[in-house]
């Protein structure tokens, strides 16, 4: 058998190579990396084991991504060997049929990717039981879990990898080929999914496009319960084996191609289709040569001169040659042309906010368009995986076509071709910037956006993305120049990217340490790009620096000639030590010193750097040395007198304060445990009678005062401090976005600056394995709903929810800003060139933030229909993004009409703003008297919304409701009392406004999978904290108990529990104070629902299996439904429990829809009694019925919200 | 210009001695430098073409060191390897004058009337626009040529030009680089006994590293005169012949074969003398009968 004999020779040879084994380890460390740095404390804090089946199949399909880049140098070595080296001739005149000669060495391809592969349960294995897992997550050893996924997953992968990778080298005749090969198959498989799901919404269709089973896998298991993620095995089934056999079918078609197309054939100089291109040269006869010249030779005597003019030109004439070479190539420019029509087409589809498209402007687009060098979470990390590619190609180009040696033997120093291929690689570089900006000016063209912001886009393009590139490319061309071996610089190259890339996670957090990483510089339009672009450019100095230095480093060990040993290449490295060089490259080590020296003053001296988990330490410090302070009585904080002044010229900030502190205990109290904030300096904390610091300083942000007496009960005490915000030369992390003072625009928030009262449970560490990590017992994250009942103190707990206290503070701010705070503004003036604004609560408030800024303020009044006091709707913002500004104020005023009906008056006095806050985020945010809403939201688009959907007004309807919320407890069940009520009024507010349709709209949007998906296995509503619960599951509950029983009732349960806490300060409210004013107004006839709905986490599986109809002979239509019906509870393990059911639901029956609403006219809408399992129903009709069936609108909690209603079957 | 090579050394890191005390001075002209393959040639070659390391000797070029001043002597070199390549899709005028621009020639009009000159002079001025990937052998190895004379080279150093070419192409070529020998020190390689006899004033015979002979071929055979004594034999009767005498050579002729013995008399009958030429040179030395391996020989004795 040839084939066999071809395939073993191959094997034997690839089996011994290096260019093997360098992928196997690689793969080996992605896989333990990924075990260790991903899936650890994943597995503590999700219970599952750490080497389940699940995570097996997870990190198999990770790393075979990983592997086809890595690994695509062997198909492509072993198809393209013999043409490379000039064996096809012997080889391909060998008695050899093309199947056998195809055949063999494709199945080495095969068998030695298998055995690369084989590092990926190796590297799982070595991750889970090398020393320092936590052995609880160990689940037992299962053969099966590896064997499952090599076979089903990781094997099918290669083959169709292989295959693709083969077909492209072999008929391309270029061992590299394969990679490209790889990143089509990758762009092609990814680009499809990204089409399938954004245009067509049709994920059944992408998960059978998933040729890589990465998210087949993710869908397979996103219902599976942390017992099914232990010990389930994947199974060769459905979605799975569907694009298993599909892609199987794919790659024996390349395969099959590769074998048609493929021939014995001395390799032609130019491509197929050259000929219709370049006919002329082609056929241009090739002129034998006559006679040579009989005489001396002679050449003109032309100067050669050596000095900088003729080195500029070669650098120049090396340049232009190199990017002619990358920009003509097939991997090369041309690559732009399918991606920038992908980007163009996709890219707009992708500007939305839950479905509400986003104003695409500049600073937005932009975001899509660039990424840090550092960032491995984006699609432009093709651009540097190119560059690596370009490089390699550059450096070899004279070697690969055997022009080395004329080359080496030229009188060009090293730094010649060195420099010229570096510009000639940054000049391609350059035109994927320009191509960058010209897809984002034809997206903001496809969406009719007409104010490009060019100077913004070259800036950002050309001033701060293609720098960075630039300092990669020459990392590229150094580590491919100093290595020997093209693959291997290949491979080298790939290395020291990842460790880029994932240098975070390796747990390597300074800057200074990762070739190219800077502080991230933002731009937002509010903000532009404020205080983020010094650090960065230190850092950007520094690196290029260093690119100085490891050019010296290129140039002295560049390879030249033919030595390739280390010890020659030494010694030439020490002839090169010329004088230029020496003197360059000690400018560049001193440029190095100099300037990291200066970025570690900046980011270790002036300011502290922590590793992150150093981090983690300090917390578990700060637990361990004060935890035990958690239970001494301290006197609460009752009221703040604050003097703020904002230096938004020398982004700095100054707080003096005054708390008043009540001893609301039975016993006098002795001792104050203060904790400022740990981002700014508090200094000058005095009493106002003896107290004397009896902790010595510890960096802890804990302070403990002895007081000369102690508070008496009932007692109030003053306690004055300073704080001080004022930047230190710069910090290692990016700019703080919660503590950001800047020329144009300032933002923090009160718990960010000032101190509190007592030990804050909050810095604590929660999660369990960080716990577990730094010694610390286990802890629940919150406290129980039993122990907020019992009126346990909770201050501390959560850094958002502190007590609620009377408010009073001048703030000052630059002349030409504006500054607001929470309360009423009593006073505006100027004084000695500044603003100062006096504001003051009329209510309690608990947390609250300071905003400053060159806002232009829109004004109005609104005043209550039924009469009362009327209040003052202020709106800030940038004065370029008023565009929702008329949709919000609407929101506002219907809320204020809609919750003062349902809840009672506006509880925070004469006054409610709006305040736009600087940012890249999307949400918006409320306390008491401010709503804030980042830049982001100013970029909603409701106008173009295919779903006619008014989102900004459905968001700030819900941050109005906010301003009604009841001061609850920092408990279990808290979320109901706060977002689910939130969003149950802003139903009301929207249906108030907009009618019941657009009502319907939302609360589809609610149903949709994200952004936030469902959550089977949870605690019932009442003790729930998941966003699902909290944002879906909650308002839906509530808004079913009002359809059932009427929104009066559930509006006036509510009431109940709001009212206390409008005069009296009473301990926060929990979700059974709600629970408890819902059992009242419930009907007797209901409570079972209420209880289903709170009390239990029950889902219902309602499905109508078919719907008929026939025609009375009096005319009517009598329909015939058979329905199924079960209900469930769910623990939060994941365990179901069968409820039997006897219940009324709403059954409907609709005539043909118009166009867009779900329904057409009700024809019946009645509540019928169901039972648990399948059962008829007939009902009778006036009309022709077009769609019929059970709890037509979603009422009930049922995750299967496709099959409730079916299309009517019309009979006879 | 005179390029001294003194006790130069080379050992590959597979253990090959490639080159043993190679000492030779090599003047302006032609120099030939026959060896069989391996002989260590090319190694010697690419020493002085700056891209390999001696490990131990000296190389001058007048007053240049060659392994230390290798930036001053590339500027006065044309290196024409054994094998290379060309970018298959770049024409030879482009080539040509990038090549010129790295030998700095910086001056556009001059690089274009080099570029001009050299490729008429290798007569390639009529296809310089066609791609090099088109090129026929001997086209592509006449583009070498141009690109080794590139700056007027003081030193040429010429590797096996000649293998690979067609008989009429190998003439063209030969009477290229006598013309050349004119102006500058060529070194030219080679196996082929004729190429060295045609065209060089010296030579140096070098096998296994080692440099056997150095001598003026004309002068070497003269000396040979009296020497060489040849017999047509019958192809079984060698092995005797070979038995009695000192064989150098022997070659095929209407089915019968010739041979060339070395002997300071006359062997006996049947063998008359015969005319030396630069083979009987060449293979007397390998042999060990003249050169330096003669002396190795008789001690081995």
């Amino acid at each position: 058998m040839k084939l066999l004999g071809i395939f073993r020779f191959e094997f034997a040879y690839q089996v011994r190579r290096l260019s093997t084994w360098l992928p196997f380890a690689a793969l080996a460390v992605v896989a333990f990396l990924f075990i260790r740095e991903n899936v650890v404390t994943d597995a503590l804090y999700a219970d599952f084991y750490l080497n389940s089946p699940y995570i097996i199949a997870v990190a198999t399909v990770f790393c075979g991504l990983f592997w086809l880049l890595v690994a695509a140098g062997v198909a492509g070595e072993i198809a393209a060997r013999d043409v490379e080296t000039g064996m096809h001739p012997l080889t391909y005149t060998a008695p050899v049929r093309k199947a056998e000669y195809l055949g063999g060495r494709f199945l080495a391809v095969l068998a030695i990717n298998a055995l690369i592969l084989l590092a990926v349960p190796l590297g799982v294995v070595l991750a889970v039981y090398a020393s320092g897992v936590d052995a609880q997550i160990i689940g037992p050893f299962r053969p099966a879990a590896y064997l499952t996924a090599f076979a089903f997953l990781a094997l099918p992968n290669a083959f169709l990898g292989a295959a693709v990778q083969f077909a492209w080298a072999t008929l391309g005749r270029r061992s590299v080929a394969s990679y490209v090969g790889s990143v089509m198959l990758f762009g092609v498989v990814y680009g499809g999914i990204f089409a399938v799901m954004y245009f067509l919404e049709n994920q059944a269709l992408a998960v059978l496009l998933d040729a890589f089973a990465h998210l087949t896998i993710v869908d397979m298991t996103l219902g599976w319960t942390p017992i099914e993620k232990s010990t389930r095995l994947i199974g060769l089934e459905g979605a799975l084996l569907r694009s298993r056999l599909l892609w199987f079918g794919i790659a024996v078609a390349a395969l099959a191609f590769t074998w048609a197309r493929f021939r014995f054939e001395h390799l032609a100089v130019r491509p197929w289709w050259s000929r219709f291109l370049r006919r002329r040269d082609a056929h241009a006869p090739t002129p034998a040569g006559g006679e040579l010249a009989r005489g001396p030779i002679s050449v003109p005597r032309v100067p050669q001169t050596f000095g900088w003019a003729t080195r500029a030109r070669q650098v120049m004439d090396i340049a232009w040659t190199s990017f002619r070479v990358i920009a003509r190539s097939r991997g090369g420019l041309i690559v732009t042309v399918p991606m920038a029509v992908i980007a163009v087409m996709v890219l707009p589809e992708h500007m939305q906010d839950q479905g509400t498209p986003l104003l695409p402007r500049t600073e937005y687009v932009l975001s899509f368009l660039t990424a840090s060098l550092t960032n491995p979470f984006t699609v432009w990390v093709i651009i540097p995986m190119l560059t690596l590619l370009w490089g390699g190609e550059l450096v070899w180009r004279e070697r690969e076509a055997g022009l080395g040696e004329i080359t080496d033997a030229a009188p060009v120093p090293e730094w010649v071709p060195f420099l010229g291929k570096f510009l000639g690689l940054g000049g391609v570089l350059a035109v994927w910037m320009a191509v960058l900006m010209m897809i984002g000016i034809l997206i903001q063209l496809s969406l009719d956006y007409h104010r490009f912001e060019m100077g913004l886009y070259v800036k950002v393009l050309f001033g701060l993305q293609l720098p960075q590139y630039l300092l990669f490319a020459a990392l590229a061309l150094v580590v491919q120049g100093l290595v020997s071996q093209k693959y291997v610089g290949h491979f080298a190259a790939l290395i020291v990217y990842a460790f880029i890339l994932f240098a975070g996670q390796l747990g390597i957090g300074h800057k200074l340490l990762v070739y190219g990483a800077a502080p991230d510089w933002y731009y937002t339009d509010m903000r532009g790009f404020g205080p983020s672009l010094g650090p960065w450019r230190w850092f950007m100095l520094y690196w290029a620096a260093w690119a100085l230095l490891l050019a010296v480093v290129a140039r002295l060990l560049w390879v030249r000639g033919l030595e390739r040993g280390a010890r020659v290449r030494l010694r030439l490295a020490r002839g090169r030590f010329t004088r230029g060089t020496i003197v360059f490259g000690a400018a560049a080590a001193g440029l190095v010193l100099g300037l990291g020296g200066f970025i570690f003053y900046n980011t270790n001296v002036l300011n502290t750097y922590r590793s992150a988990a150093g981090v983690l330490e300090v917390r578990a410090e700060y637990e361990r040395r004060y935890g035990r302070y958690a239970d001494v009585p301290q006197p609460r904080l009752a009221e703040a007198q604050l003097r703020v002044d904002i230096h938004p010229r020398r982004r700095a900030a100054e707080i003096r304060g005054t708390y008043h502190l009540v001893n609301n205990t039975a016993a006098p109290i002795g001792t104050i445990h203060l904790a400022p904030a740990p981002s700014v300096r508090t200094t000058a904390v005095t009493f106002d009678r003896p107290a004397r610091r009896v902790n010595a300083e510890d960096g802890l942000w804990h302070h403990v005062y002895a007081l000369g007496t102690p508070l008496q009960p009932g007692d109030s005490l003053r306690l004055s401090f300073t704080v001080h915000h004022a930047p230190r030369g710069f910090r290692n992390g990016a700019f703080d976005p919660v503590l950001s003072v800047t020329e144009a625009s300032t933002y923090f928030r009160s718990q960010d600056v000032l101190p509190a009262i007592g030990y804050q449970a909050a810095r604590e560490l929660l999660k369990p394995g960080e716990r577990r990590a730094n010694g610390l017992a286990a802890r629940a994250l919150v406290p129980t709903l039993a122990d907020a009942e019992a009126g346990q103190d909770i201050t501390g707990q959560s850094m958002s929810t502190r007590e609620r206290i009377a408010f009073e503070a001048v703030i000052g701010t630059d002349a030409d800003q504006v500054a607001v705070a929470p309360g009423t503004l009593r006073r505006a003036w100027t004084e000695g060139g500044r603003r100062y604004f006096h504001y003051a609560t009329e209510a309690r408030i608990g947390s609250y933030s300071f905003f400053s800024a060159r806002y232009a303020v829109h004004e109005e009044r609104w005043t209550p229909a039924g009469g009362g006091e009327p209040v003052t709707i202020q709106v800030y913002h940038h004065p370029a993004h008023a565009a929702n500004l008329q949709r919000m104020l609407r929101s506002v005023r219907a809320s204020l009409d809609y919750n003062t009906r349902a809840f009672g008056p506006y509880p925070h006095g004469p006054v409610i703003r709006l305040v736009e806050n600087p940012g890249r985020g999307m949400g918006a945010h409320a306390e008491a008297t401010t709503i804030d809403y980042t830049e982001g939201f100013s970029r909603y688009n409701p106008g173009g919304d295919p779903r006619g959907l008014d989102m900004p007004f459905a968001v700030i309807a819900h941050e109005m409701a906010h301003q009604w919320q009841v001061p609850h407890a920092y408990a279990e069940g808290a979320p109901l009392l706060s977002e689910s009520f939130a969003w149950y009024a802003a139903m009301g507010a929207v249906e108030e406004t907009y009618g019941r349709e657009h009502l319907e709209r939302l609360r589809r949007f609610f149903r949709q999978p994200g952004p936030i998906p469902p959550i089977r296995q949870s605690a019932p509503l009442l003790r729930a904290l998941d966003p699902y619960a909290a944002y879906r599951k909650g308002p839906s509950a509530l808004f079913a108990m009002s359809e059932y029983m009427g929104e009066q009732r559930v509006n006036l349960a509510f009431r109940r529990v709001i009212e206390p806490h409008r005069t009296a300060s009473l301990p926060g409210a929990t979700s059974m104070d709600l629970y408890r004013e819902l059992q009242a107004v419930t009907p007797d006839s209901l409570r079972y629902l209420l209880q289903d709905l709170f009390a239990a986490n029950t889902f219902w599986e309602l499905a109508t299996e078919r719907a008929s109809a026939k025609q009375t002979a009096a005319g009517a239509w009598e329909v015939t439904l058979r329905i199924k019906a079960r209900k469930v509870t769910v623990d939060p393990a994941g365990k179901e429990t069968e409820v039997a059911m006897d219940e009324w639901i709403p059954v409907g029956v609709f005539a043909p829809t118009g166009q867009g609403a779900d329904f057409g006219e009700t024809l019946y809408l009645r509540s019928h009694r169901i039972r648990s399992g399948p059962q008829t129903l007939t009902v009778t009709v006036p009309k022709r019925p077009s769609d019929a069936g059970i709890d037509p609108y979603l009422l009930l909690i049922d995750l299967e919200r496709f099959d409730n209603v079916e299309e009517v079957e019309i009979e006879g | 210009m005179e390029l001294q090579i003194r006790d130069v050394s080379k050992t590959y890191p597979n253990g090959v001695q490639a080159l043993k005390d190679v000492t030779l001075t090599i003047p302006a002209g032609m120099y030939g430098l026959l060896g069989p393959n391996g002989a260590g040639k090319s190694t010697l070659m690419r020493i002085l073409a700056t891209l390999q390391e001696p490990d131990a000797g000296t190389i001058h070029l007048g007053d240049l060191d060659v392994v230390r001043q290798k930036d001053a002597v590339r500027q006065t070199l044309g290196y024409l390897p054994q094998e290379f390549g060309v970018y298959p899709r770049v024409n030879a005028e482009e080539l040509l004058s990038h090549f010129a621009l790295l030998k700095g020639i910086g001056e556009r009009r001059a690089r274009k009337e080099v570029v001009e000159a050299l490729l008429r002079q290798t007569n390639l001025w009529e296809v310089r626009r066609q791609k090099l990937g088109g090129y026929s052998g001997g086209m592509r190895q006449r583009f070498g040529v141009a690109v080794a004379l590139l700056g007027n080279p003081k030193l040429l150093i010429v590797d096996e030009p000649t293998a690979g070419l067609d008989p009429a192409e190998r003439v063209r070529f030969l009477n290229l680089l006598s013309a050349l020998g004119e102006n500058s020190a060529v070194i030219l390689s080679t196996h082929i006994v004729e190429d060295v006899s045609e065209l060089c004033t010296r030579m140096a015979i070098i096998d296994r590293g080692e440099i056997l002979l150095e001598a003026e071929p004309l002068g070497a055979i003269d000396e040979m005169k009296g020497r060489i004594w040849r017999s047509v034999i019958d192809k079984g009767a060698l092995d005797g012949v070979e038995r009695e005498h000192a064989v150098i050579s022997t070659r095929l002729l209407g089915g019968r074969t010739v041979v060339n013995v070395y002997g300071g008399t006359h062997p006996g009958a049947g063998w008359e003398p015969a005319e030396p030429d630069l083979k009987d040179v060449y293979f007397s030395t390998m042999a060990g009968h003249i050169g330096r391996r003669r002396g190795q020989l008789e001690v081995a004795a």
